[in-house]
């Protein structure tokens, strides 16, 4: 009897297990960091990810105080562990126009990765998601495939192909 | 949920990220990925000012837990605590009085109901 055969499959990273149609937003309304943070937790509230909005945003915001998470190159990755998160998720945002959010370079913001979880005890994977999104748009092309992509689907083979060419 | 509850859920995420900001080796790990934590004085300003709005009593009972638990106050889900996962009698129902701050009679904990 023929046996199929062996093709070996990639395993996911955490960041592409975590990335979910319904926590993107194509196209951010917002033009600045306050209400950009507001227009992301909001989102995260509506799909149950955050139990209350706005303690989440205040834990945001505290996060932005130690130190602005505007990596540079048009990059955000806003992250923060809350009481009122139910889950860890990760919630991707784009702006072709550009939000000021004192990122490190100055320059304007196009790509928001946002990240929360609860307060557990240890959370690897939160920090090696992180990690993952720091490795996934590293590279000038992935960004501006990532910001010029139709949609959802196309932008989660992005970037699972560049974490797989690393 | 009350005022005093909400103070307490931030003050505790705040406690939580100037742990981490000031664990060296948490530190270095963000700091490698690019992220800047020079505002950690900020936070403990910001967290002072946030425990004197808490009732003085309910800030040494979550002090005091708080050597013990990494989450003092947590949700209560289907009638179980999720900080020690055990179920709460059912006579604890929702608090009526929204002044009131209820504790897991299991562990403690400070719970907070949706």
């Amino acid at each position: 009897m023929p046996t199929a055969p062996f093709v070996e499959r990639r395993v996911e990273s955490y960041l592409e297990i975590h990335l979910r149609p319904a926590l993107f937003i194509p196209e951010l309304r917002s033009k600045k960091k306050s209400s950009v943070l507001e227009e992301m937790v909001a989102h995260l509230a509506k799909h149950q990810i955050a139990r209350q909005a706005e303690p989440v945003l205040e834990t945001l915001r505290q996060r932005e105080a130690l130190g602005s998470t505007g990596v540079g190159k048009g990059i955000a990755i806003p992250h923060a562990r809350s009481t009122m998160v139910v889950e860890r998720a990760v919630l991707l945002a784009r702006s072709v126009k550009g939000v000021e959010f004192e990122a490190l370079d100055e320059n304007p913001v196009h790509l928001f990765f946002l990240i929360v979880a609860p307060p557990t005890d240890k959370d690897p994977i939160y920090l090696q998601m992180l990690a993952q999104i720091v490795r996934a748009v590293r590279l000038a092309p992935a960004r501006r495939k990532i910001l010029e992509a139709p949609d959802f689907a196309t932008i989660r083979t992005l970037i699972g192909a560049q974490l797989a060419d690393e | 949920m009350n005022s005093q509850l909400l103070a307490l859920v931030a003050l505790q995420d705040l406690d939580l990220m100037i742990r981490e900001a000031k664990d060296p080796e948490r530190a270095t790990q963000e700091e490698e990925l690019g992220f800047t934590l020079k505002g950690v004085d900020k936070l403990v300003k910001t967290r002072e000012r946030l425990a004197k709005q808490i009732d003085e009593r309910l800030l040494q009972t979550y002090e005091r837990m708080a050597r013990r638990f990494t989450r003092v106050v947590v949700p209560v889900e289907g009638r179980v605590c999720l900080g020690c996962f055990m179920g709460l009698p059912t006579a604890a129902k929702r608090n009526v009085e929204p002044r009131t701050i209820e504790n897991c009679e299991n562990c403690g904990r400070i719970l907070y109901r949706l």
